[in-house]
């Protein structure tokens, strides 16, 4: 008699550890869920420092003492909020700033209603972004600050210091989009082709579900399935539900995106590529990116599917500034600022890049200010790096030569 | 008995009959209303009683000479042709019928030519298509007929509402089709591999694998799909639809508030519009 093809005792064996594996798993998920769970996220303290219509200003302290003479304003995207940057102790990028010396200020964009569906572009960077800073350097008495930009908000930061030049002491930009004619990401070619004009004339404002649904279809298998798959397998281990249940309150707190600003954004970015042309207009006055002549460190993802490097590696060639670095991290769009082994690099590389461009300037209204130029070579190895990280800028940079 | 006299036949004398009677009883009813016009103090009321008093007289009069022999006759008169009158709206009607219903009927051969029987290769592609022809092209005529009369503008948004309804509902079971695909060509893959594993005795008792296995094919299959013009095609249909249909749902709800003390999404856009342009005057006028 010949052996079965398949290892059906093996196959019920196995079946048999898995269930009772299963049932230990479910007594313990029970405890973890019905117990005590702290998933509370932008826990780390800060003052309200300004409030303009439904945007505010968050102000956070350096534990150490600030090193940096120059504050840090970050302002993050109108797609989903800021607490990204502070999901919990240990995994935040503001309190890796702070540990840093950074005195850090950051805009929380709050949640537009009806009322905001007719602010545009010029509105957001010509408005409260210039009024912000404005309030900073007023507070600091310096005529410029620190500019850092993430995602939609770095293209906001990259048209504001094209526009303001003489109040950006440093211009960091991460995960940012600047040049929009690629194919690689799906949302750059879906972007393309939908009527945006409908859609905002629907809507008003864009729902925050439907931006979501989007994002999820960007990748069903891993973001509908695999991720719920894996938070069963291992939702018997507290740490990881906690950390899984503040990660899904910060995908899903989404506020939805003034009408007026989407459809500028959609049109003039997505579908005409206007920024990198320097062809795009703000409240009538032409976004120049050669105006922007203060350092430029711009920071992306290899693995990004949402802003694609193709989207980012531009910048830094595009604006006038001769004091440029570009810096590609082995992560995706949000590991850049979630990734335990990312944070590790991620905020001491931008301090220490600031630390050495932190020449205090005070404030002299009335005078003209002569932007101050740090005359080295355009290149991507300015700052020291670790032996790994220099040899992936070497790769990107020949990428791009060719 | 005179040539002139008519005689009354049973028809006509119960007829006759019944006029009198029923001007009589309305009369006396009316003339039991105590105090006959004399409740009513104000002049506007007296005047409204008086408007009251002339229609039971002139309801009067008019039975009465309806009940005169000659009106009675011409009436019966009028009753010998009614079985004629009646036999042709019957045919008009029957035969109107007749032709929709043969309308209906080539209709719905043509719904038959337009699946193609015994032909599976792009069934669910053809099958929307099919669906989305048969729709558009032979009821959506119904939902777009011209209203007419003083309701047409409400019928209009009611029949456009469902109308984009009907195509968004097809817009989305074809977007969801496609969405539905890599799972079945994912499992395909899947099962094919599980066979050939079968086969050569090397089938593996950790399931834990198949599921990696099968969400990796399944994540190759919508990165596929995603990028392709068929996608994006769908995609594009089903946000338009659900547009069309949200803008006509607003327009109709908007319409059935009018008539109510509540402000509609058109009203307050317009103030928010006012209020937003007014905001940016001032805040440019306070920073002069």
């Amino acid at each position: 008699m010949s052996e079965p093809r398949i290892p059906v005792d093996l196959i019920v064996k196995k079946l048999a550890e898995d269930s009772e594996k299963a049932y230990k798993s479910a007594q313990k998920a029970y405890k973890v869920l019905l117990g005590p769970l702290d998933t509370e996220i932008a826990t780390t303290p800060h003052e309200i420092v300004y409030e303009e219509d439904r945007i505010k200003v968050k102000h956070y302290k350096p534990t150490t003492g600030a090193k940096l003479k120059t504050p840090l304003l970050l302002v993050y995207a109108l797609i989903n909020r800021e607490t990204m940057l502070d999901l919990q102790p240990g995994r935040s990028a503001i309190q890796n700033f702070l540990n840093e010396g950074v005195e850090i200020y950051m805009i929380d964009w709050g949640y537009p209603t009806r009322k905001d569906r007719y602010l545009t572009i010029d509105d957001h960077v010509n408005g409260y972004i210039n009024n912000v800073i404005d309030f900073i350097r007023e507070r600091h008495n310096l005529s410029k600050i620190n500019l850092m930009g993430i995602c939609m908000g770095g293209t906001f930061s990259v048209m504001y210091s094209a526009l303001h030049p003489e109040k950006v002491k440093n211009l960091v930009t991460t995960v940012t989009p600047v040049n929009f004619d690629t194919d690689t990401g799906l949302l750059h070619v879906w972007m393309k082709s939908i009527n945006v004009d409908k859609m905002v004339d629907t809507h008003g404002n864009i729902p925050a579900d439907m931006m979501n649904f989007g994002f999820l279809l960007l990748n069903p298998a891993r973001l509908m399935i695999d991720k719920y798959v894996g938070f069963l397998e291992n939702v018997n281990n507290k740490n990881f539900v906690e950390n899984f249940i503040r990660m899904e309150k910060w995908i899903f707190d989404s506020p939805d995106i003034p009408g007026e600003t989407f459809r500028q954004f959609i049109n003039d970015c997505y579908k005409k590529n206007l920024l990198i042309k320097n062809k795009m207009e703000l409240g009538g006055h032409r976004v120049n990116l050669k105006k922007i002549t203060m350092p430029l460190f711009n920071i992306y993802g290899k693995f990004d599917h949402l802003v694609p490097p193709e989207a980012c590696e531009r910048t830094t060639k595009a604006v006038g500034s001769r004091d440029t670095e570009d810096v590609r991290l082995d992560t995706g769009h949000i590991g850049i600022y979630v990734s335990s082994k990312v944070q590790k690099e991620f905020a001491p590389r931008i301090s220490n890049w600031l630390k050495e461009r932190d020449k205090p300037e005070k404030k002299s209204p009335g005078r003209k200010k002569t932007v101050v130029r740090r005359t080295v070579a355009k290149t991507r190895a300015t700052v020291p790096l670790p032996k790994k990280e220099k040899k992936k800028i070497s790769a990107q940079g020949d990428t791009k030569n060719d | 008995m005179s040539e002139n006299k008519k005689e009354e036949t049973f028809p006509e004398s119960l007829m006759s009959f019944w006029m009198k009677s029923a001007t009589d009883f309305w009369g006396s009813t009316y003339r039991m209303w105590p105090g006959g016009s004399e409740p009513f103090q104000s002049e506007g009321l007296k005047k409204q009683f008086q408007r009251l008093e002339s229609a039971p007289k002139m309801w009067q009069s008019f039975f009465s000479a309806l009940s005169a022999p000659e009106s009675v006759n011409a009436l019966f008169k009028g009753m010998d042709i009614l079985p004629e009158t009646i036999l042709q709206t019957l045919q008009s009607g029957w035969g109107g019928y007749s032709d929709l219903q043969k309308e209906w009927m080539e209709k719905a051969s043509r719904i038959g030519k337009r699946i193609e029987p015994g032909k599976f290769e792009d069934i669910d592609k053809d099958l929307f298509k099919a669906w989305s022809e048969i729709y558009e092209k032979e009821f959506r005529q119904f939902l777009n007929i011209p209203q007419i009369g003083l309701n047409r503008f409400s019928q209009e948004r009611r029949g456009q509402t469902l109308d984009n309804l009907n195509l968004y509902v097809i817009a989305v079971s074809e977007f969801m089709n496609l969405l539905n695909l890599p799972v079945e060509k994912s499992a395909k893959a899947m099962s094919e591999k599980l066979g050939e594993a079968t086969e050569k005795g090397e089938l593996s008792e950790n399931f834990e694998e198949y599921y990696r296995e099968w969400i990796k094919i399944l994540e190759g299959h919508y990165m596929v799909l995603f990028k392709s013009t068929e996608y994006i095609q769908v995609l594009n249909n089903v946000l338009d639809a659900g547009e069309s249909y949200s803008s006509a749902r607003n327009h109709l709800i908007e319409d059935i508030l009018q008539s109510y003390p509540i402000a509609t999404n058109r009203d307050v856009d317009e103030l928010y519009k006012e209020i937003y342009l007014l905001k940016k005057e001032v805040k440019k006028l306070s920073k002069k």
